[in-house]
Order: C-alpha cells, then sequence, then structure tokens
C-alpha cells in the first residue's frame, strides 16, 4: 500500500521552493526566482501557499530602499520535506 | 505554473535546486582580503624598510605604525554591510564560516590583550631595566606574528576546504610554513626585520592573492 505524497510538496514550483530553503539557512525571493527559473507573481502565489501550510516563514525588509523578502525553512517544513523524500524512495524501491 | 512531476522528476529537481544554492561565494568577499591585505603589506613593508634605514634603537618606534590597522575597521565595517545588503542567500557554510573568521578575530584580540598588559603592566612591576633599554619590555610582541600568522593558516585553510577555492587552500600552507621560519629564526639578531619581511610575504600569499582571485571569481571570470 503506497503512502499519499504530501499535496503541498508534490508541484514542481513548491518542491524547487523547499529544496532550496532546505539547503540554505534563508534565501531571498530574488535568489529563488533566478535558480526557479519562476515568473514573480507565480512565486508569490506558491510562496504563500507554502506560508500557509506552516513550511516556511517569510520575513519583508528593505535593502537600502528596495523592498527584500527572504524565505526560511520551518521545523515543520523541514519534517514535511524529509516525509517527502522517505515517501519518495519507497515509490521507486530504495526502499 | 503548478506542474506535478512523476517521482523519478521530483528526485532530479531536489538535486538541482540544492546544488544551485551550493558552494555560493558571496560577492565582497574579495574586497575584505584585499582591505586587510593591503594594510598589512604597506605596514609591515614600512617597518622593514625603517628597521633598515633607521639607526639603533630608534627604529624600534617604527612598530608604532601598527596603530595604522584602526584605519581598517570603519572601512571593514561598511563592506561587511554592503555584503550584507547584497547577500540573496545565506547558506550553512557561510554561516559556519563567520563564525570561524570572528573565531579568529577574538583569538587575535585576546593575544594582542594579553601581550600589552604583560608589556605595560605586568613586567615593569616584576623587572628592572637599564635607563634606555625600556623596549625589551616589548619582547614578548615577537610572538605575536608567528602566533597570528599560524591561527590566519588555520582560518585560511578551513574557508579554501569549504568553498573548494584552492588559492585559500594554498595561502593557509604558506602562513603555516611562514609562521615555522619565524619560530625557528628567534635565535637570529635580525629578528624583527626577518619577521616584518616574512609577514609582508605571507601577506601577498594569504590576502593579495586570493582577494582578487576571489573577486574574479565572484565577477564570474574564473
Amino acid at each position: 500500500m503506497y503512502k499519499e505524497l504530501d499535496p503541498v510538496l508534490h508541484s514542481q514550483l513548491r518542491l524547487a521552493i523547499m529544496s532550496i530553503l532546505i539547503s540554505t539557512e534563508e534565501a531571498d525571493f530574488v535568489f529563488i526566482r533566478e535558480n526557479t527559473g519562476a515568473t514573480s507573481g507565480n512565486l508569490s502565489v506558491q510562496l504563500d501557499k507554502l506560508k500557509e501550510a506552516g513550511y516556511i516563514e517569510i520575513t519583508k525588509t528593505f535593502r537600502g530602499k528596495i523592498p527584500r523578502t527572504i524565505c526560511k525553512k520551518t521545523p515543520a517544513g523541514l519534517e514535511a520535506f524529509e516525509k517527502y523524500v522517505e515517501t519518495l524512495k519507497s515509490y521507486i524501491g530504495l526502499e | 505554473m503548478d506542474t506535478h512531476l512523476n517521482e523519478k522528476e521530483s528526485l532530479e529537481l531536489i538535486g538541482k535546486m540544492i546544488n544551485s544554492a551550493k558552494n555560493n561565494l558571496q560577492k565582497g568577499l574579495g574586497d575584505i582580503f584585499l582591505l586587510w591585505g593591503y594594510l598589512v603589506a604597506i605596514v609591515s613593508l614600512s617597518i622593514f624598510i625603517l628597521l633598515v634605514v633607521l639607526p639603533g634603537e630608534s627604529s624600534y618606534y617604527s612598530f608604532f605604525l601598527w596603530s595604522m590597522m584602526a584605519i581598517g575597521v570603519p572601512f571593514h565595517i561598511s563592506l561587511i554591510r554592503k555584503m550584507e545588503q547584497q547577500k540573496l542567500v545565506k547558506t550553512y557554510i557561510d554561516k559556519i564560516m563567520g563564525s570561524v573568521w570572528i573565531a579568529f578575530t577574538i583569538s587575535v584580540i585576546t593575544m594582542m590583550a594579553g601581550i600589552l598588559i604583560t608589556t605595560v603592566l605586568v613586567l615593569p612591576s616584576f623587572t628592572e631595566v637599564e635607563p634606555g633599554h625600556e623596549f625589551l619590555r616589548w619582547i614578548p610582541w615577537t610572538l605575536f606574528t608567528p602566533f597570528m600568522l599560524c591561527l590566519y593558516g588555520f582560518a585560511l585553510f578551513v574557508s579554501g576546504k569549504a568553498y573548494q577555492f584552492k588559492p585559500l587552500v594554498t595561502g593557509g600552507i604558506i602562513c603555516w610554513i611562514a609562521t615555522l621560519v619565524l619560530l625557528v629564526s628567534f635565535h637570529h639578531p635580525h629578528l624583527l626585520k626577518i619577521q616584518e619581511f616574512v609577514l609582508f610575504v605571507a601577506v601577498i600569499f594569504g590576502f593579495i592573492i586570493p582577494g582578487h582571485l576571489l573577486r574574479k571569481k565572484e565577477n564570474g571570470h574564473v
């Protein structure tokens, strides 16, 4: 019986965002946008979904006069990501 | 876009994104190396020249040139601020390396404070020197350069390995060789001149060359 993959993470862009945040302490909106190749609008929507799920924290601050958005994973996000990878492994027969 | 993936695609995407954030050298790191590199190089070379040119004990006053290092502090703070503002991502390597360099700075300040206390307070209370030979109390400072270089080599080596940037590793090894040279030349009558000259050479390999190479790498030329 297969376990179900977390629907919040099982989407291309949200998974890409979480993968970046898993391997970093924190990342700027611009960095995530450049590395995922997403549009600003779509990225904002997906970041909000991850925030609503409690997987990431978003801090809005200023760099000089330019506003910046800093994203960081939460412990719940890390746990969900680990669970997602474990489920993936069971799907492809690594476990 | 909210495309769903198959399991294999999911794993590939995770791997690709994790790699994109790896070894991301912070922009501005090279400028910090260059600031301290050129400052130490100018001061050590100037002191070396003054030690050679000035006669006798009067040449020892040239060591006061080290107070010029204070000039670097405001520039350092402004460069760090600029770096913080430009930084788009903070990796775990950045976090650990930040702590290594803070530890290096605290170690150097601790050594300076200890030597300063013993030179100014402890030694004058317990030892008597002939008038005109007060410079003898400053002898503990001769230990400062080799120990500082040894610590610097340590921080440089660890940074080079963490960021996988060979010039920093090479710089670290050269600083350790310089430490060895300084510690085995303690008997030498020209110890002070040797110290300043070796420091000058070590700084070229430990700060200036890696600093320029870092800047090139930051700008994507390496």
